[in-house]
């Protein structure tokens, strides 16, 4: 059985007195373990796409089914619910809380479940030190390097060992040191800790550490057929 | 539940500043609030049916301020022949001020034998035996003698009348914790009193089952013939006529009792709205992390209610120390209005901040927990 199965999903908009419609009946299968990116020029409907996979948005048409479960049926609190204990998700632009310590930004989805302190605790060590950021859980947002709160953000999405983990353009606010190491440490999370992964970016080098690459053009959802080098991407970019 | 109690305080700790001046002029609003308060509850003390409705007050007809009130001191006698009466108490009253007044000195000149029995009195310092022996002892109660810094031993003087500290009493009624006691002949010979045979009036002690009502009439018909006719009534009724005009004023103190509860709203409600609207992007990031909308709504609540109760513990608080350090009054015609705190005033203080602080939250938290996450996490 897939993990993620949408089905002619549909979104518009309107926009101006036009109807936009940045998502067109678009299909597609997740299984668990998978590690997906899509790409797509600005305003193509990846944040939309990945935005209705989380349940922060609602779609015109169509199914989200997740572990059987179609959440687009789902209530505001349920998909609250849902959230907490299914989605991983992580900002391009961190969206830490800035009067938390970096400890206490990662033990916020925990506080969702029903966990003990003790059991939370555990979870954040492996957490922080899954992001390498042991020595820094004290910290708060505004004493960490642009790197180091998006390593928080992702110990956000992964203390809860969701369902599956997003990231919207994780490496977009990132200088390219940075977001290559960001990259690896997306890349280890699928690889070693084997979490499903659907990663929203514009950016090439983003895109190739995943295993399954989509682009969406013109509302519409195509999948590489193997796993083609950045070049090659972008060189079909600059064709297209 | 408690789990995102951290979150809480220290969203309102990360706003120092913004949660300090709503904290402290909320603050001060609520201690003008429970002086306000104090002094309707001292009023309600006064007009209450109490004892103090088991003890008639002869007094000179059509009088009211003690200055006025001159009965002959052998009415006492006459008094005392009437069915239903158990004894009576002579009283000579001189105040400094017959007028309204935050500081006003009140004297009871009583016999030094009856006082005991006519007034229950428990002596914080010095000794009743001292102001026997001296005729121009006083015993002072706390509330006056914390006023003036008065302690046993010491002399002072208002108007003419100068008189030693034999003592310092307090009272389970908070009303005579504002008055001084003196020998009666002491203040009946006072400079410039001239009152040698007179009194100010007379304190009548009911029989067990005497009808009040009943037995102030026939003490007035008794008189009717002396020299000066009297008005009998009960303590209670003598003290909320004397008090009448005072009440009017106070009642309408009472609205800026309420305007100070306006100011509290719209201090908390103000800053609580300019906390959310701050951190429409914060919700929507807790909210996509899983949080209900119902749990952001009590998040803000519980951000207002926070203030509004530190608020509240501070003021009423304050309120409070003021209260029982100074031991304010406010009298008129020699009858005092104490203002003294009371777990009542605190828990009416507390109440009064919670529920402020909660209404103030409701809106900015519906508009918290309505939030579109998509539109607010695109916010810069």
């Amino acid at each position: 059985m897939p993990l993620v199965e949408i089905r002619n999903l549909t979104k518009q908009f309107s926009k101006g007195g036009e109807t936009i419609t940045p998502l067109n009946e678009v299909d597609l299968t997740i299984e668990p373990r998978d590690f997906l990116s899509l790409m797509g020029p600005s305003g193509s409907g990846k944040s939309t796409l990945l935005n209705l996979l989380t349940g922060i948005d609602r779609p015109t048409s169509g199914q989200i089914l997740v572990h059987g479960t179609d959440i687009t049926r789902l209530s505001r609190a349920r998909l609250a619910d849902w959230r907490a204990a299914n989605i991983g998700y992580i900002f391009q632009t961190h969206n830490l809380i800035p009067v938390l310590t970096a400890y206490e930004n990662i033990e916020l989805p925990l506080l969702l479940l029903p966990m003990t302190a003790a059991e939370r605790r555990k979870r954040i060590a492996i957490a922080l030190e899954a992001v390498d950021l042991t020595d820094r859980a004290d910290h708060y947002p505004r004493q960490l390097s642009g790197g180091q709160e998006q390593r928080v953000g992702i110990a956000r999405a992964i203390v809860a060992n969701p369902t599956i983990v997003v990231a919207d353009e994780p490496t977009g606010d990132l200088d390219a040191r940075t977001a290559g190491h960001i990259l690896q440490l997306v890349e280890r999370l699928n690889a070693e800790l084997g979490m499903t992964l659907f990663v929203v970016t514009h950016d090439p080098q983003a895109a190739s550490v995943a295993a399954r690459r989509l682009q969406l053009d013109e509302g519409r959802l195509v999948e590489s057929e193997a796993a083609a080098p950045v070049a090659a991407l972008d060189a079909g970019r600059r064709r297209a | 539940m408690f789990r995102f109690t951290p979150y809480v305080v220290k969203s309102l700790w990360g706003h120092r500043a913004r949660t300090a001046l709503t904290v402290s002029g909320t603050a001060v609003a609520l201690l003008v609030f429970c002086v306000v308060a104090a002094v309707q509850e001292g009023l309600d003390r006064l007009a209450r049916p109490s004892e103090a409705d088991r003890t008639l007050v002869v007094f000179q007809e059509n009088q009211f301020c003690p200055t006025n009130s001159r009965l002959p001191e052998d009415y006492a006698r006459l008094i005392a022949e009437v069915p239903g009466v158990r004894s009576v108490v002579p009283v000579q009253v001189f105040t400094n001020n017959c007028r309204a007044s935050l500081d006003m000195v009140v004297f009871h000149g009583v016999p030094p034998g009856q006082l005991l029995a006519a007034r229950n009195l428990e002596l914080l310092s010095g000794s009743f035996s001292a102001f026997e022996d001296r005729t121009d002892a006083a015993l002072v109660g706390q509330a006056v003698a914390r006023r003036r810094g008065l302690e046993v031993g010491e002399s002072f003087t208002v108007g003419e009348v100068t008189v030693s500290v034999a003592g310092v009493f307090a009272s389970p009624v908070a009303a005579e914790e504002n008055f001084i006691y003196t020998h009666l002949d002491f203040l009946q010979r006072a400079p410039g009193r001239n009152a040698v045979g007179t009194v100010t009036q007379l304190e009548v002690e009911l029989a067990e089952h005497a009808d009040p009502d009943a037995t102030a009439a026939a003490i007035d018909a008794r008189l009717r013939h002396g020299p000066v006719a009297t008005a009998t009534r009960t303590k209670g009724v003598f003290q909320r006529e004397a008090i009448g005009d005072l009440a009017e004023l106070i009642g309408f103190a009472q609205w800026l009792g309420y305007a100070c509860l306006g100011l509290v709203f719209s201090l908390v409600a103000t800053t609580t709205v300019m906390a959310v609207q701050d951190r429409i992007k914060e919700h929507a990031v807790l909210q996509t992390l899983g949080l209900r909308p119902m749990r952001v709504f009590r998040l803000v609540l519980a951000e207002s209610l926070v203030q509004s109760m530190a608020a509240g513990l501070l003021g009423i608080g304050l309120g409070m120390l003021v209260l029982g350090w100074w031991g304010f009054s406010i009298g008129t015609e020699g009858v005092a209005i104490a203002l003294e705190p009371s777990l009542r005033l605190a828990v009416l203080g507390a109440v009064v901040s919670a529920a402020v602080g909660l209404l103030a939250g409701l809106a900015p938290a519906y508009q918290a927990a309505r939030t579109e996450i998509v539109a607010a996490l695109r916010q810069a």
